[in-house]
C-alpha cells in the first residue's frame, strides 16, 4: 500500500522548513526547457516523443539520483494523486502521448517529460524558501544541459512552446494562507496590488481553480526581460509584504474579537477530531481555521506538519491511495474522517 | 493623506503624469481614481493578451512558413504555439511586436545554456548554417552566423 503512495511521503506539502511557514504554505519554481533537436509539442510525432522520452530519461537518470515514473504505467488514481501533490500539472494529465515523470530522492524536485514543453523542471518546498529551491532547480537544469542542447535564442532566451514562457521559462510561485485578510475583507485589495505589479493570483490548483480554505497562489507572469534572480526577488519581497499585512490583520482580529475567533478555531478542531463523515472542501476550510490557530498560538497541541500532511492526504485521490482501495465519494468521506481523527489524536499524544 | 478629489477618504493611489513642462501629481482614493478613469478595470494577463493579439490575422500569414517544421504563421496564430526551435527565426519580423506587448520587453537578460556544453556540436551546426547561407548568397545572415561563431572563439573567414 505504501508503495502506491511513494511520492506522497517525501513530497509532504510544506513538510520542510522555510520562513513564515504558517502563512507561506509552499514555494515553487518551474523551468520550461525544450531540446533544440526535437520539434515542439504541436509538431512532435509519437515516434519522436518516444525517442525524446528515452533520451531525456537516460540523461536524467545518469545526472540525478531518484526515480522515474512512466505515466502510462500509472492508474488514473495515481495520476490524479500526482496532481493533488502538485508534482504534475493539469495539462500533463491530458497529454495523449508518451510522457514520463522523474522524481528526485527527496521528492522536492520533479521533471515532467513531454508536457507542453519537452522538460518542465520543478522544485517544491515548504515555507518561503524560493532561494534554496531555485538553486537546486538550476543545478539540475545545468546538469541536464551539459548533455542535451536546450533551444535558445539570443533575443528571446530559452525557447518555449507558448510565447508567454519565452526568456527565462521561469515561473516562481508561493502558496499563501491568508485568513486574516479574508476575515477583514482586505484580501482583494492586497491581491489587486499584486496584479498591478504584474503578478498572477490563483486558487490552490493554479490556473482557473477556485479559491478554497483562504489559500492563494501568487506567481510571476512575465518571463522575458528580467533576470531569474530579479523575478524571484520580486516574489520574495511581495510575499514579505503580504505576510506583514496578514499579521497586522490577525492582530486586529484578535484585538477586536478574541473570544469569537478562539471559539471558531477550537470548534474547527473539535469537528476535525470528532467528525464521522467529512468532505475535502470542509476539511480544507476547517484546516484553514486550525492553521490560523497554530499561527496565532491559540492551538499548541497540533503541529503544522500534521496540518500540512492532512491537507495533502485528505484529497480525493490521495485518501484512496492512503487506504489502498478505490472508494466511492460517500465512503471516501467516511474514511477521510477516520484518517483525520487518527492523525489528530496521535499528534495530541506527542 | 486624504484624497485630493473627495477630501474624505484616505488617498491610496498616487498618480504622477509627466508631460514636457508640466508635472501633475494626484493623491486619490480608489473610487475617485476610478471616476477619473485612471484605474484599469482588469489587467489582461500575458496569456489573455496573447489570445487577443493572435486574432489579428492577415491573408499573408499562410505564406510565412518555418523552413524546418513547416508551421505557417497562420497556424501559429490559430494554436498560439511554436512548432520548433526554428519558428522564431522564420517568424521574427511578424511576431516582434506581439512578444514585446506580452512581456513588455524584447530582450532576454537571464541565464544562458552553458557554452561549454557540447561546444563542438554547436560549432558544427553553425558551420553548417554558414555554408547554407553562403550557398544562397545571404551575406547578411552569414555575417550574423560568423559573429555567433566568434562567440565560440572560432574565426571562420571562409
Amino acid at each position: 500500500m505504501l508503495n502506491n503512495i511513494r511520492w506522497l511521503v517525501p513530497a509532504k506539502h510544506g513538510g520542510e522548513s522555510g520562513e513564515d511557514r504558517e502563512i507561506v504554505v509552499s514555494s515553487r519554481i518551474r523551468l520550461a526547457r525544450n531540446l533544440s533537436d526535437f520539434p515542439f509539442d504541436i509538431k512532435l510525432k509519437v515516434k519522436d516523443s518516444e525517442r525524446l522520452l528515452q533520451l531525456s530519461r537516460s540523461v536524467i537518470e545518469r545526472d540525478c539520483s531518484g526515480q522515474y515514473v512512466d505515466m502510462k504505467e500509472l492508474t488514473p488514481l495515481e495520476r490524479e494523486s500526482l496532481l493533488e501533490c502538485h508534482l504534475i500539472s493539469p495539462a500533463f494529465l491530458k497529454m495523449n502521448k508518451p510522457a514520463g515523470l522523474y522524481l528526485n530522492e527527496h521528492g522536492n524536485i520533479s521533471i515532467m517529460i513531454n508536457e507542453e514543453d519537452h522538460l518542465r523542471i520543478q522544485g517544491l518546498t515548504g515555507g518561503l524558501n524560493l532561494t534554496d529551491i531555485s538553486a537546486q532547480v538550476f543545478e539540475c537544469e545545468e546538469e541536464i544541459g551539459e548533455d542535451l542542447e536546450y533551444a535558445f535564442d539570443e533575443a528571446y532566451g530559452f525557447l518555449t512552446s507558448c510565447p508567454t514562457n519565452l526568456g527565462t521559462g521561469l515561473r516562481a510561485s508561493v502558496l499563501l494562507h491568508l485568513p486574516g485578510l479574508v476575515f477583514t475583507n482586505e484580501v482583494e485589495k492586497v491581491l489587486r496590488g499584486a496584479l498591478q505589479i504584474g503578478m498572477a493570483v490563483r486558487g490552490l490548483y493554479g490556473e482557473g481553480s477556485e479559491i478554497k480554505g483562504s489559500l492563494f497562489q501568487i506567481s510571476n507572469q512575465h518571463t522575458l526581460g528580467l533576470k531569474e534572480e530579479e523575478l524571484i526577488q520580486t516574489i520574495i519581497k511581495l510575499t514579505h509584504m503580504i505576510v506583514d499585512v496578514e499579521m497586522k490583520a490577525r492582530d486586529a482580529i484578535f484585538t477586536k474579537a478574541k473570544h469569537e475567533f478562539e471559539d471558531k478555531i477550537f470548534r474547527s478542531l473539535a469537528v476535525l477530531r470528532s467528525a464521522r463523515i467529512i468532505s475535502t472542501d470542509e476539511t480544507l476550510n476547517l484546516l484553514s481555521a486550525l492553521r490560523f490557530g497554530i499561527g496565532t498560538g491559540t492551538i499548541k497541541d497540533v503541529s503544522l506538519d500534521v496540518v500540512n500532511e492532512i491537507m495533502l492526504v485528505a484529497r480525493p485521490a490521495n485518501i484512496q491511495l492512503y487506504f489502498g482501495q478505490i472508494l466511492e465519494e460517500h465512503e471516501r468521506d467516511i474514511r477521510r474522517a477516520e484518517y483525520i481523527r487518527e492523525k489528530l489524536t496521535a499528534s495530541n499524544n506527542i | 493623506m486624504l484624497c485630493d478629489d473627495c477630501k474624505k477618504k484616505p488617498a491610496t493611489i498616487f498618480f504622477k503624469e509627466v508631460l514636457p513642462g508640466k508635472i501633475t501629481e494626484l493623491h486619490l482614493c480608489e473610487a475617485c481614481a476610478q471616476k477619473r478613469g485612471l484605474m484599469m478595470d482588469k489587467k489582461l494577463s500575458p496569456f489573455e493578451l496573447l489570445q487577443k493579439l493572435l486574432q489579428k490575422r492577415s491573408a499573408k500569414d499562410e505564406q510565412v512558413i518555418c523552413q524546418v517544421c513547416y508551421l505557417s504563421l497562420a497556424e501559429f496564430k490559430r494554436q498560439g504555439r511554436f512548432g520548433c526551435s526554428h519558428c522564431i527565426e522564420h517568424f521574427r519580423p511578424h511576431i516582434e511586436n506581439l512578444i514585446k506587448q506580452i512581456h513588455h520587453s524584447s530582450k532576454h537578460v537571464g541565464r544562458r545554456p552553458k557554452q561549454g556544453a557540447r561546444k563542438s556540436f554547436k560549432v558544427f551546426k553553425l558551420r553548417e548554417e554558414l555554408r547554407r547561407a553562403l550557398e544562397k548568397e545571404a551575406y547578411e545572415e552569414a555575417a550574423q552566423i560568423r559573429d555567433r561563431l566568434k562567440d565560440f572563439g572560432v574565426d571562420d573567414a571562409e
